[in-house]
């Protein structure tokens, strides 16, 4: 910190005189150039002794800084002999610590070692003590130990003992063993029991099958009675039914019955009501007769009045004779007068017609004259018109005329002066030779100018001839033409009409029924659809059905034939296997040996039978013909000896028939069968009876 | 079904009107091959459409001779050059047509150079359709019994020009012989409008 401090102090004085040296610098510059040339060698002269003091100044200062700079230095390693020997001392101390603790430790470690010694000893007297009492205990343990010896003997002995008994047990177990091996044979036959039991558990558990097929099938008649019960109640329902149509029905001729009264009451009414209408009609009659009447009534009434009216009327009439110059008195004088005057009228009506007849006359007169006034004026018209043709013609034919008078003036002229520098002598022959020429044009000329009138005239006349024609009569046949055609087209529209509606309805009827225009629609369907794919199949299904038909059918003509099944009819056979086929016929031959070997073994049973019967009882017993048994002796005399005896239908009464032996033995037969009733009794005592005869003979 | 909704606000477009009107055929034929028995009821499962219950067939071959159908007829609706589609059900044994079932298209062809969508709402074009198919079911009560065994096909009458894809082939229109006709309800999407008939066997008995 301190020389840093001092550097610091070092900088900032060099910095100082540096910023002094400048300042001075300028302002001896600023100094040194207004200054003259004699001051400024003063003036130089100052600054450096300045800038010497400075430097001696500056030096100085360099110096001190450096000593002090030492000062520094010195002080600084000072410190730190200072702080080193300190270190020592610390660390001389801590030493010395360290060893004072070792030696407490070392002291205790000692008295640590003394106690344990002191320990020792004691536990050593201790062990010492404990061994002594250890010997005391051995040796009463090796007291323990003889007794136990005494005691093992003992238990030798009972050893020895035990053996005894286990050999006896030993023995004991050999019986054991062999009842094991008894009753092992036991269990054998106990086993083929078991066999036994269990065939007979197999067949009560096919016969248990058997039930329970017999079951399903009960159960399949159960559905079957409770469908026919179903079908029985429907038809219940539908009697029912019937019964209430039935009723219905019942209730069909009274309805007839009320059909015929109402239509019969429909009848009566509408008479009723044309009786009405009639009655109606005879009231209207009546009424308005009555109206009529009244009517008459009231002109009665006005025709009075007219009467008295009339008489007024006559009475005036007849007082007229008197009024009027004339004779009449009467009122046939009045009627002659009116008579007369009305003839008079008559005539005078007759000159009013034949003089109305004549004014018409002389009207038709008059229009046909005015017509003709008409006519002539348009005729006028037409021959003014053609007369100012004329005209004009004659004027352009003037006109002509004198340019051709002009032009054979000229042409004259022209002759006249080409003719008179000819000579004369073929003067005049050439100038009447064009006169001619010239005349003979003229005359042509002339005569065209005729024929051109005349073809005009001709023209005019036609023209006004055919459009005075057409005028009155072209458009009467037009109107009459076209009155018909258009008739004609209209019975031809309805026509069309008509049948343009009734093609309409069809054309209506075959859309909906799915018609269609081949020119602008036409019918699509995919090529694999359900209807197409339903015809393959049941086409395969045909197939197949038939040629498992065929099959069968060559299958059934072989089998009837009897012959072998072939071995490809037996692989065609169809539904059964060859496999189940094989196993059919293993199962027949097994059965048919099943029954070879039963029937070999009955025969040997009976036969063995039969042999000890006939050496027990002492009889061979032979069935003869149904229900007929021989017996035949032992001991019989001669071998066509034997007894015949019948039994009865239901085996339990047997009879005895006649034979030759039979009566030799009637006194036996008498007692023992006639009284005693014992066939038994009987057999025995003729056996006896022969057995007694053989040994004494 | 979302696009149909975004389409209940925009409108119909002819594309629109295509797929409702082959999807309206799918779900027809199939209720028409339950109600009619053509094939066994248990082959049909049910689906909601239109607001009804509806059976549609789980086989899977009829499913997918359906669908292709149904996808051409999109594609023609849509060109507005298909006229009608008939189910026509004929017996199997000896190929008799028993019944028609017609569905006259009439298309508007302005539709196809319009670019601006028709205004008629999703709902009562679903209204129509379902009335036209509870028709259908009702008809059971007055169609003849179809005894024997039938199988069914689909008939397409489109216009003459049309080219004939792969698999498709030209056949008979089929006609009943003696035939009775009953005409159903139409529907109309404002671009097509179908009008439905159908025609079965008059019996022999009255």
């Amino acid at each position: 910190m301190e020389d840093l401090e001092n550097n610091t102090t070092v900088f900032s004085t060099l910095r100082s005189l540096n910023n002094f040296i400048s300042q001075r610098m300028e302002g001896v510059s600023g100094l040194a150039t207004p200054g003259s040339s004699q001051s400024s060698l003063q003036i130089q002269y100052q600054q450096r002794v300045q800038l010497e003091e400075q430097a001696g100044q500056i030096h100085s200062k360099s110096q001190l800084l450096q000593v002090e700079r030492e000062k520094m230095q010195m002080e600084l390693s000072h410190k730190r002999a200072r702080i080193e020997l300190e270190k020592a001392a610390t660390t001389n101390a801590r030493n010395y610590e360290r060893e004072a603790d070792r030696n407490q430790e070392l002291l205790t470690r000692i008295k640590q070692y003394q106690e344990r010694e002191t320990e020792a000893e004691n536990k050593l007297k201790e062990q010492m003590e404990m061994n002594k009492s250890y010997k005391k205990s051995m040796e009463t343990m090796s007291k323990k130990l003889q007794e136990k010896e005494s005691k093992l003997a003992e238990a030798n002995e009972t050893i020895t003992i035990l053996k005894g008994k286990i050999s006896e047990l030993q023995w004991n177990i050999m019986n054991q063993e062999m009842q094991m091996t008894s009753q092992d044979s036991q269990k054998q036959e106990l086993m083929e029991q078991l066999d036994v039991q269990q065939k007979k558990w197999q067949e009560a558990s096919q016969q248990i099958q058997t039930l329970q097929a017999g079951q399903s099938l009960l159960a399949e008649y159960e559905q079957k009675i409770k469908d026919l019960e179903q079908k029985l109640s429907q038809q219940e329902h539908d009697a029912v039914i019937v019964k209430n149509m039935k009723a219905e029905l019942a209730r069909f001729p009274k309805m007839e019955r009320e059909l015929r009264q109402l239509r019969e009451e429909n009848a009566y009414f509408r008479e009723m009501k044309e009786n009405n209408g009639l009655l109606k009609e005879e009231v209207e009659g009546l009424q308005r007769k009555l109206e009529r009447y009244e009517k008459v009534q009231a002109q009665l009434v006005t025709v009075e009045l007219e009467n008295e009216k009339l008489l007024g009327k006559l009475k005036s009439w007849e007082k007229l004779d008197q009024s009027t110059g004339l004779n009449i008195r009467t009122p046939d004088d009045l009627s002659r007068q009116i008579v007369a005057l009305q003839q008079r009228e008559l005539v005078l009506k007759e000159q009013n017609s034949t003089i109305t007849n004549s004014a018409r006359m002389l009207e038709k007169a008059r229009q046909q004259l005015q017509e003709e006034i008409l006519r002539v004026q348009s005729q006028l018209l037409d021959e003014k018109k053609k007369r100012e043709q004329h005209e004009a013609l004659v004027r352009r034919l003037q006109k002509r005329v004198l340019l051709l008078t002009k032009e054979r003036d000229g042409m004259r002229a022209i002759l006249e002066s080409y003719d008179s520098e000819l000579t004369p002598s073929e003067h005049s022959p050439q100038l009447s030779r064009r006169m001619r020429e010239a005349e003979e044009m003229v005359q042509k000329l002339h005569a065209h100018n005729t024929e051109l009138e005349l073809e005009v005239e001709m023209k005019v006349l036609k023209s006004q001839e055919c459009t005075a024609e057409q005028s009155t009569v072209v458009t009467k046949e037009e109107v009459d033409t076209l009155r018909l055609k258009i008739e004609e087209l209209e019975a031809e529209r309805s026509k069309l009409e008509e049948e343009n509606r009734s093609l309409e309805m069809k054309l209506e009827k075959l859309t909906v029924q799915g018609d269609y225009d081949p020119s602008r629609t036409k019918v699509l369907h995919l090529s694999m659809n359900p209807a197409s794919l339903a015809k393959q199949q049941r086409k395969e299904e045909q197939q197949q059905l038939q040629e498992e038909c065929e099959r069968l059918r060559e299958l059934v003509r072989v089998l009837e034939g009897g012959g072998a099944i072939p071995g490809n009819l037996e692989g065609v056979g169809g539904f059964q296997s060859p496999q189940e086929v094989a196993e059919l016929k293993k199962q027949v031959e097994s059965a048919e040996l099943k029954n070879q070997r039963l029937k070999e073994v009955f025969q040997t049973k009976i036969q063995e039978f039969r042999k000890v019967c006939y050496t027990l009882t002492g009889y061979q017993i032979d069935i003869t013909t149904e229900n007929q048994y021989r017996l035949t002796s032992i001991y019989a005399e001669h071998q066509g000896d034997c007894l015949l005896f019948k039994a009865s239908s239901s085996g339990g009464k047997m009879q005895l028939l006649e034979t030759e032996f039979s009566r030799t033995i009637r006194e036996l037969i008498e007692l023992h069968l006639l009284r005693q009733d014992s066939i038994p009794a009987f057999l025995s005592a003729l056996t006896l009876d022969l057995f007694s005869r053989q040994t004494i003979a | 079904m979302a696009k149909q909704l975004g389409r209940d606000q925009q409108g119909i477009t002819l594309r629109g009107s295509a797929e409702i009107v082959a999807e309206f055929f799918f779900y027809g034929i199939n209720s028409i091959l339950y109600q009619r028995g053509i094939y066994p009821p248990e082959t049909f499962t049910r689906v909601q459409k239109y607001g009804l219950t509806l059976l549609i067939t789980t086989d899977p071959e009829l499913k997918n001779y359906l669908n292709n159908v149904v996808e051409q007829m999109k594609e023609w609706l849509y060109k507005c050059s298909v006229q009608r589609l008939v189910v026509v059900i004929s017996s199997i044994e000896n190929n008799d047509v028993l019944e028609r079932w017609q569905f006259d298209i009439e298309c508007d062809r302005t539709a196809k150079d319009e670019s601006a969508p028709r205004e008629k709402t999703q709902k009562a074009i679903q209204d129509e359709i379902r009335s036209v198919i509870r028709q259908i079911t009702a008809t059971v009560t007055f169609l003849p019994l179809l005894e024997a065994a039938c199988a069914f096909d689909l008939l397409i009458y489109t216009d003459k020009d049309l080219a004939v894809p792969e698999k498709w082939e030209e056949s008979g229109p089929q006609f009943i012989a003696n035939s009775e006709e009953v005409c159903l309800r139409s529907f109309t999407t404002t671009i097509h409008k179908v009008n439905s008939t159908v025609a079965y066997k008059k019996d022999s008995f009255p």
